[in-house]
């Protein structure tokens, strides 16, 4: 297979991966305001931002990385982080879709889900045609995420604060890892064109 | 607080005309005292007993101001700022100086304004402070940082005075940044606080190096091209992008081009010979917000020379020039503007020889 080919596919691949987490990324910011209205005062506050549940339950990916390991990070450790993250978050926010009684922000929450679910397929794919192993589809237990309790299917005024502040969080968490996924595939970009420039002065 | 205070005391000496003479004393020790403003104040002198019998100056004269004396105290009533002055007392019978004061007369501070921006992301940030409303005497703030319960390092800057520098600890964090500025005088005390999220601060510097040029042969096109700000760190990783504006300098109306992963571009639809202004702003192609403009260009796109007049007319040739915009860029084009109406003077060679000089071109 020609060399050059592989690389303009995989190129415009990266590209529309990007397109996708700005288009869920803008998405998000909607669905998000109306959710925190849902829940209430004090999230519906401009800069309200409530402690981080650090409870086993909720093990939430972290996008925030510190600047040089970022950097450093391999294609294939980048993409496989990535990876991770959007399957966790996917299924919490299934499970906030699916707890949540407010019938339109519901079908909101769901329709976004099949948006990351489109992102997580692209990302899979990428990392096949770059060779790439696809470990995160095999461990069922990993991707189960806890559900919340049979309290949990409450309209907002019932549910408890833990659960608020959950709910906040996830949403919290999945913006900043499309903000941080848009600068991921970027740097992928960039680092294949790199390597393939190298790539070609063998050919 | 003790200061030490140089003063300068010129003193005339009458009868035989004129002399002046310098006399420097130093005055150890007068210690500062400040009251608010509207208040009453008691000035104490030196530690002297209740009994005691003291007169006081102010800079060296006599107090006018409306005042009370009660043994070794001073007092002054509703103070303002011209209340303010050395006041210095003087035991009697003999006037030997007891005591020196510096009086201050402020006001305590007020909620300090913060703002916080990052334009070397994703390197750190800066926040800068003030008071909106005078204090009158010296205050100083104290800043601390807080990211997911830590206090962050806070650097003071070398130059700018109510401006402080802090490192991001990370990058895409979800948690907030919380600045506490508390401001503090000798009167009193007050704190503001600025919570934010990493990606709301971020703006960068505006683009550098501007430059416009008109392209032979192309009437109606300018050619753009600038940099991206020095102080951003890390353009590869982290790139900007860019919105560019112009008019020509008679219009009001702009005309706007986003441009990603570029740095220059090529107008194309200018209006031949007028002169353009021409600017940039900048953004991270994720976050944050765009740059201010770019200081302005100005550039004219390319004129035609006009030929030599080979066949005669019924054209009356001007004495002067009339103005017309002259480009301010080095592109290489003639220094002398068309002259009037003889730049319509179009022979019959002319097109032909345009023709020949397009095809070499090419």
């Amino acid at each position: 297979m020609d060399p050059s080919h592989n690389l303009a596919s995989e190129r415009s691949s990266i590209e529309s991966t990007y397109e996708l987490t700005k288009y869920l990324e803008y998405q998000l910011k909607e669905i998000k305001d109306v959710y925190l209205t849902y829940l209430g005062p004090p999230f519906n506050e401009k800069d309200f931002s409530p402690p981080r549940p650090n409870s086993t339950a909720l093990t939430l990916p972290s996008a925030a990385t510190r600047l040089e390991l970022w950097h450093g990070l391999e294609n294939q450790a980048r993409l496989a982080q990535n990876q991770r993250a959007y399957s966790i978050l996917l299924a919490a926010v299934r499970e906030l879709a699916r707890s949540t009684l407010c019938p339109s922000l519901k079908t909101s929450l769901l329709h976004f889900c099949t948006g990351l679910d489109g992102l997580l397929g692209s990302i899979s794919a990428l990392m096949n045609s770059l060779g790439y192993s696809s470990p995160a589809q095999a461990a069922a237990g990993e991707l189960q995420f806890p559900q919340r309790g049979t309290g949990s299917n409450r309209p907002a005024p019932l549910m408890s604060q833990s659960l608020k502040v959950e709910g906040f969080w996830i949403l919290r968490e999945l913006q900043s890892w499309l903000w941080r996924s848009a600068k991921d595939f970027n740097r992928l970009k960039k680092r294949l064109r790199a390597s393939s420039l190298t790539r070609h002065r063998y050919y | 607080i003790a200061r030490v205070i140089h003063t300068h005391h010129f003193n005339a000496v009458c009868e035989s005309g004129l002399r002046y003479s310098e006399r420097r004393s130093f005055l150890y020790f007068a210690r500062n005292q400040y009251e608010r403003r509207g208040s009453d104040v008691t000035m104490q002198c030196g530690s002297l007993e209740s009994d005691a019998s003291v007169s006081w100056k102010v800079n060296g004269t006599d107090i006018e101001a409306q005042h009370q004396l009660n043994g070794p105290k001073l007092i002054l009533t509703q103070v303002d700022l011209d209340h303010n002055g050395l006041y210095s007392c003087f035991q009697n019978p003999h006037g030997e100086r007891r005591d020196t004061i510096f009086l201050h007369i402020g006001i305590p501070p007020q909620e300090p304004k913060v703002t916080c921006r990052s334009n070397t992301y994703p390197k750190g940030f800066y926040c800068s402070w003030h008071l909106t409303h005078p204090t009158y005497i010296p205050s100083s703030f104290e800043v601390d940082v807080q990211h997911n319960q830590h206090s962050l390092y806070v650097q003071k800057d070398p130059v700018h005075k109510n401006r402080c520098h802090v490192q991001f600890p990370e990058v895409f964090s979800s948690s907030p940044y919380k600045v506490n500025v508390t401001a503090v005088n000798a009167l009193g005390k007050a704190s503001a606080t600025l919570s934010f999220e990493e990606s709301a601060i971020v703006k960068p510097d505006p683009p550098e190096r501007v430059t416009a040029s008109p392209i032979r042969l192309n009437p109606r096109r300018l050619e753009v091209s600038w940099h991206s700000p020095a102080t951003w760190p890390d353009i590869d990783t982290f790139p900007l992008k860019y919105f560019l504006r112009y008019r020509p300098l008679i219009h009001d109306k702009w005309q706007h081009v986003e441009l990603l992963d570029s740095t220059s571009h090529t107008i194309t639809d200018a209006y031949a010979g007028k002169e353009y202004i021409i600017q940039i702003a900048a953004k991270d192609t994720e976050i944050g917000t765009w740059s201010d403009w770019s200081v302005a260009v100005h550039a004219t796109p390319w004129i035609e020379d006009p030929l030599p007049i080979t066949t005669t007319t019924e054209v009356d040739f001007p004495n002067e020039t009339k103005t017309s915009p002259i480009p301010s860029s080095k592109a290489p084009q003639k220094a002398e503007p068309p002259v009037g109406r003889a730049a319509r003077v179009v022979t019959f060679f002319s097109p032909l020889l345009l023709g020949m000089m397009l095809l070499f071109m090419w």
